[in-house]
């Protein structure tokens, strides 16, 4: 019982108990019917109980001096520390665990202070002041200590793996593209995010071996209730650094107004880098981020989401507005491969975004990015529809000259070859439009080859939009004159549109029957012309007579005459034409060669009595070299020929 | 003949509603001070419901040929351009909220430090620190937001010897969602620019409406601006090219010219926003500073009474902003939205309209 008193509870509990004690004794001591025994107890047990609480109510008494001995030894152990330059968290463990003990010490003097009954007792609350300054002091402390660790930790750990945004493919497909080839075409205009996939990829914002000490930090100042300034540190560094990161990915921060002016080319760019850009800071920096936050303030409660969301929300936010800022402007068809980069990108994140914003301080995160990618949806769908008026729509006044590939054809079928690539997103968005053209495609696709790929939406889509570019090639036909020059200029196009399916991953698509239907069509195309130019031809070394001998050597004159007129007014006119397939070229070249070759021939060898004569301009292998000249796309006459003729 | 008269009733009418609604903004009760938080509120509520009406007598069971002849073919894509220019500006006040919700989480720690009985020097210089802080981040100096960065600002001062109390940057970089050259105050005047009100004969027909919408539309916008910082406000127009002689302008004038009074007064010493919590915040943490500055524990018994009131007025702010801020988001996106399928619908009618593409 002496030691009692004059130790100082140093815990609250103790204290606390002392004074109910107290207080249930002199309870006790007001009831009537006490016995002696009773009621002495009862004063020796005040007694008692006065002697400790005056013992710590007493101004300036023994009772303090512990208290005051260990707030000096204490205040020494933090004050030391306010003129060194070195930080403690730089100095050692030791140093370190002697801080946070000298914090937590502080704290529970604190606490043991303020649970005694406040008197007036001056020594109370100026030892009571002296300890939440020191406290203060130390607070201040360590929110600098971890300013220092977060940025000097911060710098040293960036991740290896960095995208660099000049790896980029910088697709641009516009009309440009049209004069290119199919291989750097394709090349070209490859999907820039297909092969730059990203997956998850936590990395260590800060190091692992920092986080133990940041927790201790966080687990100090808000034992100590000032986790206010904790978070503000913490959010304030943290967010910096995202934002440097973000800045790294050279995102244009744009208005709007901006986005909506902006021509092709650099927009093309832009949507590249949104595309990247979200899947670096959701699956990599976001996810990293949230990881962080719950090491470090995992037990803090709703502070550890409210700190996230902090750090996160404006870097989010601007990718949410140029998201927006694509799905407002105007659709152009040349925009639709990147608004399905987009879409898809954001579809595939969606999952990501609800997980990492799931409390409800991040509702309005997840809303707005399903909004999103309802609009983005919505444009892919608009510019699809755009870029089907536009194949339709496509007017010449003129007829393309030489009667070659147009660059229309060019254009579309280089286009949709990339389609292919997006097919289950296109399935999917295409889909409620897909009973409209179904009906429109004048193919039908049923039968023992109709399959899975080529009913899906996307391949009625497809064979939609090529079906409307036949149509509007048939118009630009009719522009030339000569009928042979039609039927040239759409065996071209229609070849060159099955070579394209043929040789793409349209096949599957479309599928052999489109096929089989198509090569007959400009086989057809062919053999009109063929008809068209060449009939007249032949029909002038026709024998009139046949069975009679040969012909007078006037007349013969006069078919030779007819037929040399009538061949070099073909030469003249049809080499300018042109035929860019080699192998077509070829195989028109044997047909007519075949037919007025052999006509000749067959004419002159009837008449062999006149074959010296000087009416011959061109024997049978002067035509059979000039027809070589055909549709090589060069113009010549015959006076230019470099087969002069033969005298 | 009817369809005529029907329509100039409607526009008569919207024209008083507009007139109405203005009117009650302008008078609002105690609790409502022009410019607060709740006040926003019912502001963006005002354009809300006048911007439906709109759209209404516009767009509802009209021959879409109609608005593509003039003069609507001038007015409407100017309505449209100007529709954009305000979702910048809707995309920058949201930013700007969140930084007066940085300003409501520090006045929280102030609350903290300062509601102590006793107070002591630790709970007054901790709250010394925090109300720094504060002042600087409404006072901040919108040019392209001030990156003070954390690095910078422990390190200038403090372990160099320097008092660390004179610790004045602010903590948290507020970095701006837009380009760095973008400017609030140009854009209100680019919104402001070639707004001609219609005279005449189209005074009393549809582009009259029109006018209204549009005014309506950078008031409210012009408004939220000078309510909320936001990025480079330097220079924001204070006059409205509005005749006074429009009937349902009156109230919208009379609002624009009292608003337009306090920023020029708040201009010339250095701006947060003219936001009613944080003009009080402002005054309450310039004279808590003062007494923090003063205090030595335990205190002048009147100077500490006078601080707790202000701390229980701060509180009663702070609890205004805790509720209704992230609410002012929301209904901020909410009139973006609006705004967005507006600009849709008007374009739609413009395309349907006009001669078919060839």
């Amino acid at each position: 019982m002496d030691e009692c008193q004059s130790a100082i509870p140093a815990h609250d509990g103790d204290l606390h108990v002392v004074a109910a004690a107290h207080h249930i004794v002199k309870a006790l001591g007001t009831t009537k019917n006490l016995s002696d025994d009773l009621r002495k107890i009862l004063i020796d047990l005040d007694a008692h109980l006065s002697l400790i609480t005056s013992n710590i109510d007493s101004k300036g008494g023994k009772g303090f001096v512990e208290v005051e001995e260990r707030l000096k030894r204490v205040e020494r152990k933090i004050v030391i520390w306010e003129s060194d330059r070195i930080m403690i968290w730089d100095s050692g463990p030791k140093e370190v665990s002697d801080y946070l003990e000298a914090v937590d010490e502080v704290q529970t003097l604190i606490d043991s202070l303020r649970g005694l009954s406040m008197n007036e007792n001056q020594k109370q609350k100026e030892l009571l002041h002296r300890a939440s300054s020191l406290l203060q002091m130390a607070m201040s402390r360590l929110e600098e200590e971890l300013i220092h660790m977060l940025v000097k930790h911060k710098q040293q750990s960036e991740p290896t793996y960095m995208p660099s945004p000049s790896s980029q493919r910088n697709v641009v497909y516009n009309e440009s593209v049209v004069s290119l080839d199919n291989e750097s075409a394709k090349e070209a205009s490859s999907k820039s995010s297909r092969s730059d996939e990203c997956g998850e990829y936590i990395v260590d914002l800060v190091p692992e071996h920092v986080i133990p000490d940041i927790k201790s930090i966080a687990k100090v100042m808000f034992a100590s209730d000032y986790g206010q300034e904790f978070c503000e540190a913490f959010i304030g560094v943290r967010k910096e650094a995202l934002e440097q990161h973000f800045d790294i990915l050279e995102n244009g921060k744009l208005s709007i107004e901006d986005v909506l002016k902006m021509e092709w080319c650099s927009l093309s760019t832009e949507m590249n880098k949104w595309t990247w850009s979200m899947k670096i800071i959701f699956r990599v920096y976001l996810m990293s981020e949230k990881r962080l936050c719950d090491q470090v303030l995992g037990e803090f409660g709703s502070v550890n989401s409210f700190c996230f969301l902090e750090i996160a929300k404006t870097t989010i936010l601007c990718l949410l507005n140029f998201g927006e800022a694509i799905a407002m402007g105007p659709q152009e068809p040349e925009k639709l491969l990147r608004l399905l980069d987009m879409y898809e990108t954001l579809a595939d994140l969606v999952l990501d975004i609800d997980a990492l914003f799931s409390e409800d301080g991040g509702s309005f995160v997840r809303l707005e990015f399903h909004k999103l990618l309802e609009g983005l949806a919505d444009s892919v769908k608009a510019a699809f529809n755009t870029f089907r008026v536009a194949v339709s729509s496509n007017g010449s006044l003129y007829p393309f000259p030489g009667g070659g590939v147009h660059p229309l054809s060019k254009y579309v079928m280089n286009y949709i070859s990339m389609f292919p690539d997006y097919s289950s997103t296109l399935n999917l968005l295409l889909e409620d439009q897909h009973s409209d053209v179904a009906s429109l495609v004048s193919e039908p696709q049923c039968g023992p080859t109709a399959s899975l790929s080529t009913s899906c939406p996307m391949a009625c889509h497809l064979r939609s939009i090529t079906s409307s570019l036949e149509s509007n090639l048939h118009k630009k036909s009719k522009l030339y004159k000569d009928e042979a020059l039609q039927h040239i200029f759409l065996m071209n196009n229609l070849h060159y549109m099955v070579q394209k399916v043929k040789g793409s991953e349209l096949r599957p698509f479309f599928g052999d029957e489109w096929i089989r239907k198509h090569n007959a069509k400009f086989q057809q195309h062919e053999m009109n012309y063929e008809r068209v130019t060449w009939s007249s031809v032949v029909l002038l070394l026709k024998d009139d007579n046949p069975g009679s001998s040969s012909l007078s050597k006037s007349a013969f004159k006069e078919k030779c005459k007819g037929f040399s007129i009538a061949f070099e007014e073909v030469y003249k006119n049809q080499t300018s034409w042109c035929i860019p397939d080699p192998q077509l070229r070829e195989d028109l070249r044997i047909s007519t060669s075949l037919k007025v070759v052999h006509a000749y021939r067959t004419f002159l060898g009837r008449n062999p009595a006149h074959v010296d004569d000087k009416c011959i301009k061109h024997t049978v292998e002067d035509v059979e070299k000039l027809l070589l000249d055909l549709f090589e796309g060069s113009p010549r006459s015959l006076r230019n020929s470099r087969r002069m003729m033969k005298t | 003949m009817d369809t005529q008269e029907q329509e100039l009733e409607d526009i008569e009418l919207f024209q008083k509603h507009v007139s109405d609604r203005f009117t009650e903004l302008s008078s609002p009760p105690e609790d409502d001070a022009l410019l607060s938080v709740s006040w926003l509120h019912r502001l963006l509520d005002v354009f809300l419901c006048c911007e439906a009406e709109f759209e209404a007598i516009l767009i509802m069971d009209r021959d879409p040929s109609q608005l593509s002849k003039p003069p609507f073919d001038r007015l409407i894509p100017e309505f449209i351009e100007r529709a954009v220019k305000a979702l910048d500006i809707c995309n920058a006040v949201a930013n700007g909220v969140d930084s007066v919700r940085h300003c409501q989480k520090l006045s929280e720690i102030v609350i903290s430090a300062l509601d102590q009985n006793p107070l002591g020097d630790g709970h007054a210089k901790r709250a010394k620190k925090a109300l720094l802080m504060l002042l600087s981040a409404m006072n901040l100096d919108d040019k392209e937001g001030t990156h003070v960065k954390a690095t910078e600002r422990s390190w200038s001062f403090g372990r160099r010897g320097v008092n660390k109390e004179q610790i004045a940057g602010h903590f948290r970089s507020l970095s701006w969602q837009v380009a760095k050259n973008w400017s609030s105050a140009k854009q209100i005047q680019s919104m402001i620019y070639n707004l001609v009100a219609p005279r005449g004969a189209e005074a009393s027909g549809l582009p009259s409406p029109i006018y209204t919408m549009n005014v309506i539309m950078i008031f409210v916008m012009w408004a939220l601006v000078a309510a909320i910082p936001c990025q480079e406000r330097n220079g924001l127009p204070t006059h409205f090219p509005v005749p006074k002689q429009l009937n349902w302008a009156h109230s919208l004038i009379g609002l624009q010219e009292k608003i337009a009074d306090e920023w020029k007064k708040k201009e010339k010493k250095g701006m947060s926003g003219l936001l009613d919590e944080l003009q009080k915040m402002e005054k309450l943490a310039q004279s808590l500073i003062d007494f923090t500055d003063s205090f030595h524990f335990p205190g002048d018994a009147e100077k500490v009474k006078e601080a707790a009131v202000n701390v229980s007025e701060l509180k009663e702010i702070f609890g205004r902003m805790d509720q209704g801020l992230t609410p002012l988001q929301m209904h901020i996106r909410e009139v973006f939205h609006r705004i967005v399928r507006s600009r849709t619908e008007f374009l739609d009618v413009l395309e349907k309209g006009s001669a078919p593409v060839l």
